[in-house]
């Protein structure tokens, strides 16, 4: 039995009644999407409280940031959310080039794009084989791998790496993409739309699937945005709210794409089917915006003469936010006119969606806590950084 | 009691209609390798196992500046005015003794920072990564030979 004083040092806020307890949930847990550890306070098989345990995989980023040069930065922003790596490094070069005023050529703008997309499919295919697996779908595992893995060879291809990629840089991207890429991203686009039916038949229609997440711990709109939830999971709860097209970045004004949102089809709007349903629709809009990019891609450079040199940004601040594949990550970027940041914060999208956690999850039943942090698609290298 | 057998009637069918793509899948070819036996071949820009050709570098420090880590470890005294070093292999002349070359691949992130900026590219990302080691210290890459002035 825990004494109160230990109660308090797991979160817990009262004494647990005669029937309750208290069960650890992770830091090592197959459906954690990382190291967190969660203390719930159960009565029977329902949960009365949960708290979530963060900083298991705090690496010190944004004082890391602070003593190493911009471009140096890029790498380790790579590391927050290692499966949408490109859309983070994306935000960082962003900053950096609003600070500096640099002009980035249109190829690369492009290329962030097309890349950025194509991470956006990656993250939300992992998000959606590991959401079976979690729920005990085996199948839809092996399928999503192994079209991420396609994906993961293109971006092998153009930047060399398959997870880490320090691709976008500051004034464009590392290197033009090899001869042939766009044509092998294209094929791959006309690959892959047809997938997406097939994910749709083996998992998200699938009626034991559908019983375990719709009216799942429900997210009501007005408490996502009272605890500023963003991305999927936002619009899982009906906002039409997507930063590239409420406050376009890049060149993303350039492109028709529909923002899809959660309509309580198979439940309560904002329920766990609900979120994992955008992401599916999000693949699609994605490839539409990668389709398009590549008609109009032009050629040319893909850096930015400033890019070139030293890079040192002169005395001031700058707010960049984008959409990442979990929502809108903000990067604030205070510069003292030396070669390294003087500040860096980052806003996670994950540390908003798992600190409304414990609302939603409140009153559920243990097997549905693992349904829940499965559908917010959280990656702890983020929220902890 | 209606809707009890509906359900059941839901879940078969959907089950099936999953069971439909797993067996149109049992005809396909397998997607996977048999790694050890198998390989994939890797693009010319795969970042792995750094290498650098130490008859060509002239000791001018950029790769140990440009890494976020700090993994290059290098020592280069000046050379003497009477002492000719030599040329590397794109004929930019040596001037500096390169005595230490030491490359860290324990703590390197593989981000390839240190590659661009080498004015003679001789530190280049090699396509190697397997590289199991049984002592930890054997993952300290020593380029600059011992007694071997370059």
């Amino acid at each position: 039995m825990l004494e109160t004083a230990d109660l308090l040092k797991e979160g817990i806020k009262e004494e647990l009644k005669s029937d309750e307890m208290l069960l650890n949930m992770g830091p090592q847990h197959p459906s954690t999407h990382g190291v967190l550890r969660l203390v719930l306070r159960t009565d029977g098989e329902v949960v009365k409280e949960a708290v979530p345990h963060i900083g298991y995989l705090h690496r010190c980023f944004e004082k890391h940031a602070e003593n190493v040069t911009y471009p140096q930065v890029i790498p380790y922003t790579d590391r927050m959310d290692y499966v949408g790596s490109m859309n983070n490094a994306l935000g960082y070069v962003i900053a950096v080039e609003k600070l500096m005023g640099i002009k980035v050529p249109e190829r690369a703008e492009y290329i962030r794009v097309i890349v950025a997309e194509l991470n956006r499919i990656a993250s939300h295919l992992l998000a959606f084989g590991t959401y079976g697996l979690d729920i005990g779908a085996f199948t839809p595992f092996m399928h999503a791998f192994r079209d991420r893995e396609k994906i993961l060879d293109l971006f092998e291809e153009a930047s060399g790496a398959r997870l880490l990629y320090n691709y976008p840089r500051i004034g464009g991207v590392a290197k033009d993409v090899p001869p042939g890429w766009l044509e092998k991203t294209r094929a791959f686009i006309d690959y892959f739309k047809p997938k997406i039916k097939e994910y749709n038949d083996l998992l998200t229609f699938n009626k034991i699937f559908i019983e375990r997440t719709a009216n799942v711990g429900v997210l009501p709109l007005d408490l996502a945005i009272s605890y500023g939830v963003t991305g999927p999971n936002l619009r899982g709860s009906g906002m039409k709210w997507d930063l590239r097209r409420n406050d376009p970045y890049s060149i993303y004004d350039r492109f028709e794409f529909d923002i899809p949102v959660g309509t309580g089809e198979m439940g309560t709007v904002g329920d766990c089917w609900d979120r994992y349903w955008v992401r599916i629709r999000e693949m699609g809009e994605s490839i539409k915006i990668i389709r398009q990019a590549l008609d109009q891609i032009p050629a040319g450079e893909v850096m930015a003469p400033e890019g070139l040199k030293a890079i040192k940004p002169p005395k001031g601040e700058v707010y960049v936010r984008t959409e990442t594949p979990r929502g809108e990550l903000g990067y604030y970027l205070i510069s003292d006119g030396s070669q390294q940041p003087y500040r860096l914060k980052v806003r996670s999208p994950c540390f908003t969606a798992m600190s409304v956690f414990h609302e939603i999850a409140r009153g559920g039943m243990i097997a549905d806590m693992v349904a829940i942090v499965g559908s917010l698609d959280i990656v702890l290298g983020e929220i902890d950084r | 009691m209606k809707a009890y057998f509906q359900n059941i009637f839901e879940a078969v069918r959907s089950i099936l209609i999953g069971m439909k793509v797993t067996w149109r899948h049992l005809f396909t070819k397998p997607v996977t390798l048999q790694y050890p036996h198998e390989k994939l071949d890797y693009p010319e820009r795969t970042r792995g196992m750094l290498f650098c050709k130490i008859e060509d570098c002239i000791g001018c420090l950029q790769c140990a500046r440009a890494c976020p880590v700090n993994c290059i470890y290098i020592d280069a005294p000046k050379a003497p005015k009477e002492v000719d070093l030599g040329v590397t292999s794109d004929g930019t002349k040596k001037r500096l003794y390169v005595t230490q070359f030491d490359i860290d691949m324990t703590l390197c992130c593989y981000c390839g920072l240190c590659t661009e900026p080498c004015p003679t590219e001789c530190l280049i990302m090699t396509e190697a990564y397997e590289y199991t080691v049984y002592d930890r210290s054997d993952l300290l890459l020593r380029f600059a030979k011992k007694g071997v002035s370059y």
